[in-house]
């Protein structure tokens, strides 16, 4: 019972998620969305920056885990 | 009382505070954090001057770059006080309140002498705080931050007194990197301010202090720095540099730390860089922008470091590998931490994208595109360790079996009045804009910003839930992060103990034919030195030398 209420929870939060997603690229295409620099304005670039920078972010901390990590007491 | 110094009277308070019964100490300290508010009300001006030596040295004045930071920090003080109402170690208690105190004290300050005394007054209660963590790494740790924090303040005095020799001032004005003094000062400030390669201490002492400690740490030592910066270089360009650094690679390291009030830090650090950037570009906008950063960053920061302090009040730990299913327990926690993590990770209608927007706004003016991609890039960055990382390693992850408690009332109620505060700068920044230093009139909610801001934020929680899915999100790993402070607590260490050892070798020596020297004339019966008393090897020794180093640097500069 217990171990359902989280996974129902995350269930309804991806397609809430992918639904607000597809809306928010959607309505790029209604009208031109103005910034200061053409490339924010290309069709769903932020949202392509975004899920890009944040995979990159993850992927280089993961390969940073080789060379910083220690072990818990190594100043101890 | 009008032309009493603002903080003084928190800091009078606290001196008298272990002869005030247990009962009455947080409501009197709330007192005197009213008596010191009081001050706002004086209005712009310079207030109290004092002549000392033929000198005249300023202290309390009040203009508007002091306001926004003196309201904060009241409202800060008040926060902190609320949220440790339960605290009954009374050395903590008092050295909050005067940290509280010397932090708005400096904030008035009018020249670069008694700034001086105010920061090091900072220096030395905060690092009273770090100590009363009360375990032995928080107190080793109290050590090494009071040391990098004194390093500080001598080379602002250095900076200081060479400013006033070559120069015949020493009011807080405006300076750039083109004399020797500005460089000294420049880099006592970024030492404060965390800047890169700079940060060590940060990361290192915060995480170590009691629950309630590290909200107070978190709100004064480097918004003060962040002031002073705004005051005396704003538009230096080599701060958009490091300003862009600063907040791009305490990131990585974010991701990877498993201590959640660690991970607080590294993104404490890259909030810092925003407000380096707009202290850099030194337009009227951008320097709006770094105070409104400031003003609002105190809040959502106190409230996510508030709701980890809970977690450790109840769990007894902040480690994400130990945590996990919270939101069963502590409901209530989980929706302020939320609505912190949304705050900062500058979601529309919560008090980040407020502030954020006029820097971001203020470097699309300029032009400076690399720039600009830089913070948009660090924006996602900040969803992953704030916006993310923290509530979800907290309060979900997995289920949780050992049951806890909700934190206690009044934690609730200081994370509840940050919340509110959060929500409600987000949605009528009318307020925050006002009390800004510059009047700009500025609308964040435009459509065009919101959508861009929006889908930023969405996709990039759902490139959180990608990695979850296919299994490629690091998982919680107990461990150490290497950080700069690696470089004073494990290089310097490799290089310094053969050296330092063989120093002591030589001062036994040398002690040691003195001794037979003073056996020879004077008798065998009193001892020359106890060999004892000259350990050159304990880091109190190698402290003493670094400071005595930059002391000496002092007096050959002024010769």
């Amino acid at each position: 019972m217990s171990k359902n209420n989280l996974k129902t929870f995350a269930k309804y939060f991806i397609k809430i998620i992918i639904l607000i997603s597809i809306l928010l690229v959607g309505i790029d295409f209604t009208f031109h969305r103005h910034a200061y620099f053409a490339l924010e304005e290309i069709y769903g670039f932020p949202a392509f920056f975004g899920f890009v920078s944040f995979i990159f972010i993850v992927l280089v901390g993961k390969w940073l885990r080789k060379i910083l990590m220690r072990k818990e007491d190594y100043y101890d | 009382m009008t032309n009493m110094i603002p903080g003084l009277w928190m800091i009078i308070t606290s001196i008298f505070l272990p002869l005030i019964p247990q009962y009455l100490r947080q409501p009197v300290m709330l007192l005197s954090v009213a008596a010191s508010a009081s001050s706002l009300l004086n209005g712009f001006g310079v207030f109290v001057e004092w002549e000392i030596l033929g000198n005249t040295l300023i202290l309390y004045q009040a203009d508007n770059l002091t306001l926004p930071f003196a309201l904060i920090f009241h409202l800060a003080s008040v926060l902190i006080i609320i949220y440790a109402w339960h605290n009954k170690n009374l050395m903590e208690n008092m050295a909050t309140l005067a940290y509280a105190g010397a932090a708005i004290g400096a904030l008035h300050a009018g020249d670069f002498f008694s700034l001086f005394i105010w920061m090091e007054s900072t220096a030395l209660t905060s690092a009273f705080i770090v100590f009363a963590g009360n375990t032995p790494s928080a107190r080793s740790s109290a050590m090494r931050y009071l040391i990098i924090q004194v390093c500080s303040g001598v080379l602002l005095l250095i900076g200081a007194s060479l400013m006033t020799l070559q120069t015949g001032n020493y009011l807080l004005t405006k300076l750039d990197l083109s004399n020797n003094f500005g460089i000294f000062i420049f880099l006592a400030f970024g030492i404060k301010a965390a800047f890169p390669l700079l940060n060590g201490w940060l990361q290192d002492s915060y995480p170590e202090s009691s629950p309630t400690g590290t909200v107070a740490l978190s709100a004064f030592t480097t918004k003060l720095a962040i002031y002073a910066l705004a005051r005396t270089f704003p538009g230096v360009d080599t701060l958009i540099w490091i300003g862009a650094i600063m907040t791009v690679f305490p990131v990585f390291f974010a991701v990877i730390e498993n201590d959640l009030r660690r991970v607080l830090s590294f993104s404490l650090n890259n909030q810092l860089g925003f407000m380096v950037v707009g202290i850099g570009i030194g337009t009227e906008l951008s320097l709006n922008g770094t105070v409104a950063h400031a003003f609002v960053h105190i809040i959502y920061k106190a409230l996510l470091f508030m709701s980890m302090g809970a977690v450790l009040h109840r769990v007894g730990t902040t480690k994400a590998s130990e945590l996990g299913g919270l939101y069963k327990y502590m409901p209530f926690t989980t929706i302020f931490c939320i609505i912190g993590a949304m705050s900062i990770s500058a979601f529309p209608l919560f008090s980040g994208f407020v502030a954020k927007s006029l820097i971001m706004s203020a470097l699309g003016g300029q032009g400076l595109i690399l720039i600009y991609f830089v913070l948009f890039f660090a924006s996602a960055g900040v969803l992953e360790h704030s916006g993310i990382k923290i509530p979800y390693f907290a309060f979900f992850a997995h289920e949780r079996k050992m049951k806890v408690q909700e934190a206690p009332f009044n934690m609730l109620l200081a994370m509840g009045i940050a919340a509110f505060l959060c929500i409600g700068i987000g949605i009528f920044p009318k307020f925050l804009y006002s009390i800004l230093p510059y009047s700009v009139e500025y609308q964040p909610y435009t459509l065009d910003h919101i959508v861009s801001q929006l889908q930023l934020l969405v996709f990039a929680i759902l490139a959180f839930l990608f990695l979850v899915k296919f299994r490629l999100y690091p998982s919680e790993i107990k461990s150490t992060v290497l950080n700069t402070d690696w470089f004073y607590r494990k290089m310097l260490l490799g290089i310094g103990k053969p050296f330092f050892q063989s120093l002591h070798f030589i001062t036994q020596k040398i002690y040691f034919i003195l001794n037979l020297l003073f056996e020879f004339f004077i008798g065998k019966s009193k001892k020359f030195a106890n060999l004892s008393y000259f350990k050159v090897t304990t880091p109190s020794f190698a402290a003493t030398v670094l400071i005595t180093i930059l002391f000496v640097m002092l007096i050959l500069a002024v010769i």
